[in-house]
């Protein structure tokens, strides 16, 4: 039956574009509209490879690839300053753009004539000319497309990805080079959008620039959600719906001169009925425990987190980090101004003031979250000003935040995984190149990360979604995320507001042990008490400035703080 | 010199259009947070359904838009009750509203077809010509600029000076605050998506009487009314105004040494550049 | 509804039957053949004509007690106003399902993307529609009965040199048919001495066309060359008009479509169109549209006439073929025997004959519209 055949080969083009889609929009939570028009280069250029050139199998296929995530660097480039609905209207933006320069460009795409007779894949002469023929090339491209896909989410660098979707600061805080992982992700999406656009000029033997347009990339996008995002079975599922139903509908007998629009009419009202009864989708995203990847016979094994937990400078005091008259101005306003602060190995510093004081702020400064108005930072001696947040936490710079900022839909013991530094996991080459290196990687990496969670006593619990956790066990959660980095300065921002005297009395000697392991500490707290138990030299901070240094009990007994602050 | 001057005046008729649809989009989006696509064929509905009373029906013009005007606030009405307020009540994740109301779109639009059946529609009637100097309008462009002026003027005063406007305002500004204080979200959302569907509804008529109506129009008024507001600013109504100017006015005068085989994208490149060199839009979340 | 029962006939009941039937040279049960129409979408008009005149043609040649007593039947497709894979979609299923040996397509991008389809299959096509250079020589399979664009446009042009009009200001269609007849006018336009003052392009479905006529005023030409279709023809002459442009304006069609638009504008518009007007020296033509009129209550005009006179050509075909012998419902068979006897009945008037790159030489002329009718001037010669 040709014509199933037919359906049969759409729904593998599909499926190869529902997939590849719901990697953007899905598991790297970018929604960028710009799909058909990496489906529109895949296509061209294999029409122009072929019908012009003359080139044979693959080289067409390699060259829609290429084009395509090239054009993605440049769509990327722009479009990932912004997000949220701004990257919605500027990736459909750059997409009306790309296809009517393609329409324009009459010279090398045959303009609004498009191009026509590109030939079918033809092995020793057998042509796949025909619908059944060429789900010999469709399904294996389905099934490697697939696979592929599979691959990048269920691998450290699929981890990485889902914690950035969950919290974009929280990832960077934890060394993972964000710029990287989207514009990796836009480029991948692209080439696999670029293999199913060669298929189409292979298959339909015609390229016209009508069948990329708008329609498409929101047909592609209503497949995706109607599947459920963050679900790769999902999007086999929404393509198949949506390639069957108008099809099917056909079959539904009415009235010519309205069976077609009644037919659209049907056609909307279901994709809105089941949006409205299940707006996660049809297969909605397994959360928690269900997605969880980790090496789970790695966690038994014997494993020394020693060297995470360890400065780098033995048992010496040095001063590792130095922030020099900071200053940071917001328009009118000064956040923080002429602020000097010395963090040194094996001491633990504090940050007080009232709120607004500048202290997340300084913070942030610190960590390359903000860049500062005037001042210096250095590390360990070197001018580390304009580095970008992943970077310092891999030259041994790390942070908490107040809000947490936890990986809630993961797990306990990925959200300590995906902060462990240096691994090859989270390269996209390492991941299909060198396997096996990646695998051992994860064997070591779920040791080290369970003695991490033994050092902060939270083994017990690692299996649990971290959204499942009391309040206590967040924080600890925190700090155990924080120190999987690996850094040797560790910014905590009120790690123990809000817990009552048993947790502190729990959570106290562990801050206390990091920084006799030779951790240079500095946290921003409230509650005096702990103050003057842990720090041993504090900065009062108000408005911006550091209004008195010194040692807890100096600061305390100054009357003038206690009328501003202590009181 | 004539040719700037004339693309001139187009533009800044074309900018009482898009600001007008862009008010109305912009009031919906701005205050329920929905990218409203529908907005399109409700507006292509007000259109023929002028064209049916007026030409169909015998009824003077005035009577016939004021049908116009009550078939599409019905129609966003309904929307908003069998639609959005659905996924707002599952908690939908955002961007489902967004896919749901194409889902709409496309349920709306051949709605029209089938009801009125396909073709252009146009109405007898012709404006009067005008010069001035070199450059040429006619009644119905003074129409436009007239009809923008008014309702921006009565919207205004309307959301400053009456409680409800102020609920508006209040749910422009935070959602969620807005119902702690009190103002019961769902009646506003209701009542954003009459009026700005009612104000789609006078754009509406007045292109059918300017160029006729098509079952396609809507799409192309959506995407303006889209485009204005993000480019003037979300949360802000004058924004969406000069949104609408701006894309107007580049429009036309971009077209003046640029070939019009470009005119689908140039909108777009406005677009593009503004969201990269200034995201929050002209104006952001400035006070109307 | 005779057109309901049609096409429920046709996809209700075949979906496993259809293989059997047909295969082996006898007659088959019906004639079942294809159209590909923009059914919906924003072109949703020339689909609407289209499948009317199809109807009114095979319910007429059924009347008459159809091909030696057997009847046609149509099955219409929808391609979404010429989206190209929904062309192709509607091909597998008229060939897989309806076991057609014959479609009629319009739109180029579904043509060309069925082209090959057809190839492969042995199925004869027939246009009727707009034909742009593109679409010439696809596949051997298909006919066009209507002129090609771009030689309507050389027509145009030529009538235009004949009012001794000088400078053009084009208003083209953004896709291959309109920038076909630019392409083919503007070089023997400027070969014969005038100059090209303007060029400005029109999407399909555009609404504001204000920047266009704009430039087009500015650029003071002597005439405007109209190389749009439908609906956008009407807008155009509605909006030179009203922006003061007075000068001669000259295309290649004009549709009741049209007529609706540009309403008392139109008045005075030339162009050049396969030559189709109802007249008592052409009893069919009259014929046609009276029936026409009386059934769909409007005015047919040639997109109508050619996809009626299509399902007349085929029906021609098949009877000869069939006279022929052997195995002739078959789409190869019937392409050969159009080819072997390329003269038929036109519904324009006399006969029409296809040439060799399968366009239909038929007589084109000029055309002047007066009180919103076109009122023919004078036919173009052949150069």
């Amino acid at each position: 039956m040709e014509y199933l055949y037919h359906v049969a080969v759409l729904f593998c083009l599909y499926a190869i574009l529902a997939t590849s889609f719901n990697l953007l929009v899905g598991f790297a939570g970018l929604f960028a509209l710009s799909h058909a028009a990496f489906y529109a280069i895949g296509a061209y250029a294999t029409a122009i490879m072929t019908t012009s050139l003359g080139m044979p199998f693959p080289v067409p296929m390699i060259a829609s690839i290429a084009f395509a995530a090239l054009l993605s660097g440049i769509i990327a480039l722009p479009a990932l300053r912004v997000s949220g609905h701004y990257l919605v209207i500027v990736s459909l933006a750059l997409q009306v753009i790309v296809l009517q320069v393609i329409v324009n460009w009459k010279s090398l795409t045959g303009g609004t004539d498009g191009i026509s007779g590109v030939p079918s894949f033809e092995i020793f002469d057998f042509a796949l000319n025909t619908p059944g023929k060429f789900l010999l090339a469709a399904v294996p491209a389905l099934i490697l497309c697939y696979l592929f896909s599979s691959r990048l989410i269920r691998s450290p660098f699929g981890r990485a990805l889902r914690a950035m979707r969950e919290n974009e600061s929280a990832a960077q805080a934890v060394g993972l080079n964000i710029l990287y992982m989207k514009v990796s992700i836009f480029a991948l999406s692209a080439a696999l959008a670029a293999v199913a656009g060669s298929l189409f000029a292979r298959y339909f033997s015609y390229v016209g620039a009508d069948s990329f347009s708008i329609d498409e990339t929101i047909y592609i996008l209503a497949m995706v959600i109607l599947g459920g995002t963050g679900n790769l079975r999902g999007s086999l599922l929404g393509a198949a719906i949506l390639v069957a139903i108008p099809e099917l509908l056909k079959f539904l007998p009415l009235p010519v001169d309205i069976a077609d629009k009644m037919r659209l009419i049907i056609y909307g009202s279901v994709m809105m009925l089941v949006l409205v009864f299940r707006p996660q989708g049809l297969v909605p995203e397994p959360k928690g425990k269900r997605a969880m990847l980790v090496d789970t016979e790695g966690e038994d094994r014997k494993a020394d987190a020693g060297w995470l937990l360890e400065g780098a400078h033995g048992d010496q005091v040095a001063t590792v980090m130095d922030g020099l008259n900071l200053g940071k101005r917001f328009g009118g306003v000064v956040a923080v101004r002429d602020f000097t602060i010395h963090l040194k190995t094996h001491r633990i510093t504090g940050l007080i003031g009232p709120n607004g004081a500048g202290k997340t702020t300084a913070f942030n400064l610190l960590t390359g979250f903000l860049r500062p108005t005037d001042g210096r930072i250095e590390l360990r001696g070197e001018d580390i000003a304009g580095k970008k947040p992943h970077e310092l936490v891999s030259a041994g710079v790390a942070r908490s935040f107040q809000d947490l900022r936890l990986f809630t839909n993961m797990t306990v013991i990925e959200n300590v995984l995906v902060a462990l530094p240096n691994q090859a996991g989270h390269r996209v080459s390492s991941l299909f190149f060198k396997p096996m290196h990646v695998a051992r990687q994860e064997n070591q990496n779920a040791a080290v990360a369970m003695a991490i969670l033994r050092f902060v006593e939270l083994d017990g619990k690692a299996h649990e979604t971290a959204s499942e956790l009391s309040y206590a066990e967040e924080k600890l959660l925190v700090i155990a995320r924080l120190l999987a980095t690996g850094a040797e300065v560790l910014l905590f921002d009120e790690p123990m507001s809000g817990l009552d005297q048993t947790t502190l009395a729990e959570i106290l000697p562990i801050l206390k042990r990091l920084a006799d392991h030779g951790k240079a500490i500095c946290i921003i707290e409230h509650n005096l008490d702990v103050i003057n138990d842990l720090c041993d030299e504090v900065f009062f901070l108000d408005e911006g400035r550091a209004m008195a240094v010194g040692t807890p009990e100096q600061l305390m007994s100054d009357p003038e703080l206690t009328e501003r602050y202590f009181k | 010199m004539d040719l700037f001057l004339q693309l001139l005046v187009n533009g800044l008729v074309n900018g009482s259009h898009y600001a007008l649809l862009g008010l109305g989009f912009g009031l919906i989006f701005s205050t329920t947070r929905i990218v409203h696509f529908a907005y399109g064929p409700i507006y292509t509905f007000a259109a023929y359904t002028v064209w049916q009373l007026a030409a169909g029906s015998g009824l003077p013009l005035w009577l016939a838009v004021c049908g116009g005007i009550l078939v599409a606030a019905g129609l966003g009405a309904a929307s908003y009750f069998a639609l959005y307020r659905q996924l707002e009540r599952n908690n939908a994740p955002p961007l489902i509203p967004l896919i749901a109301s194409l889902g709409l779109t496309i349920v709306l639009e051949n709605l029209v077809g089938v009801l009125f059946g396909s073709g252009v529609r146009t109405l007898d009637i012709s404006g009067s010509v005008h010069f001035l100097g070199p450059v040429f309008f006619t009644s119905i462009h003074i129409w436009q600029v007239a009809s923008f002026v008014v309702i921006a003027l009565a919207l205004g005063f309307f959301l400053r000076q009456t409680r409800y406007g102020r609920a508006i305002l209040a749910m422009t500004d935070d959602p969620e605050m807005a119902r702690v204080i009190g103002i019961n979200t769902r009646r506003v959302s209701y009542l954003v998506f009459v009026i700005g569907s009612a104000i789609s509804a006078v754009a509406a008529a007045l292109i059918l009487v300017k160029d006729g109506a098509g079952t396609h129009m809507g799409f192309h008024a959506v995407f303006m009314g889209f485009v204005a507001v993000i480019v003037g600013g979300v949360g802000s109504l004058r924004g969406a105004v000069a949104g609408g100017f701006l894309v107007a006015l580049v429009e036309s005068l971009g077209l003046f040494a640029i070939p019009t085989d470009w005119q689908a994208s140039i909108s777009f490149v406005v677009l593009f550049l503004m969201i990269m060199l200034r995201p929050e839009g002209l104006f952001s979340m400035a006070r109307r | 509804m005779r057109k309901t029962a049609i096409a429920v006939m046709a996809a209700a009941g075949l979906v496993f039957a259809s293989a059997a039937a047909a295969q082996d040279g006898k007659d088959p049960e019906a004639f079942r053949f294809g159209a590909i129409l923009a059914m919906s979408g924003k072109a949703d008009w020339y689909g609407k004509v289209m499948s009317q005149a199809i109807n009114l043609a095979v319910d007429e040649i059924n009347e008459a007690g159809g091909i030696d007593g057997i009847p046609l039947e149509a099955v219409i497709e929808d391609h979404k106003s010429g989206v190209a894979k929904e062309g192709v979609s509607a091909m597998n299923r008229l060939i897989t399902i309806h076991d057609v040996q014959a479609v009629l397509t319009s739109f180029s991008a579904p043509s060309l993307a069925i082209a090959p389809i057809a190839e492969e299959k042995g199925i004869l096509l027939l246009n009727g529609g707009g034909v742009s250079t593109a679409l010439v020589g696809a596949t051997d399979l298909m006919f066009h009965n209507r002129s090609l664009a771009s030689d309507l446009g050389l027509a145009a042009i030529k009538h235009a040199g004949e009012l001794g009009l000088g400078n053009m200001a084009e208003l083209v269609w953004k896709n291959d048919a309109g920038e076909s007849v630019a392409f083919a006018v503007e070089p023997a336009w400027k070969a014969a001495g005038h100059e090209v003052v303007a060029r400005e392009a029109v999407d399909l479905g555009a609404s504001n066309i204000d920047t266009q006529v704009a430039k087009v005023r500015a650029s003071r030409p002597e005439w405007i060359g109209l190389w749009l279709f439908s609906p956008e023809t009407g807008l155009a002459m509605r909006k030179l008009r009203e922006f003061g442009v007075d000068v001669p304006m000259i295309g290649i069609e004009y549709t009741g479509e049209a007529k609706e638009i540009a309403g008392k504008y139109s008045e005075g518009y030339e162009y050049a169109s396969d030559y189709f007007i109802a007249s008592d020296d052409n009893l069919w033509s009259k014929r046609f549209t009276e029936a026409y009129v009386e059934r769909y209550g409007e005015e047919p005009e040639f997109y109508a006439a050619n996809y009626y006179e299509n399902v007349y050509v085929l029906a021609e075909a098949i009877r000869r073929a069939k006279a022929k012998g052997g195995d002739y419902w078959d789409g190869r068979a019937l392409a050969q025997t159009i080819r072997e006897n390329p003269t038929f009945d036109s519904v324009y008037g006399g006969t029409m004959t296809y040439q060799e790159n399968g366009v239909a030489k038929k007589r084109v002329a000029i055309f002047r519209v007066e009180d919103g009718e076109g009122t023919f001037l004078n036919y173009v010669t052949a150069d």
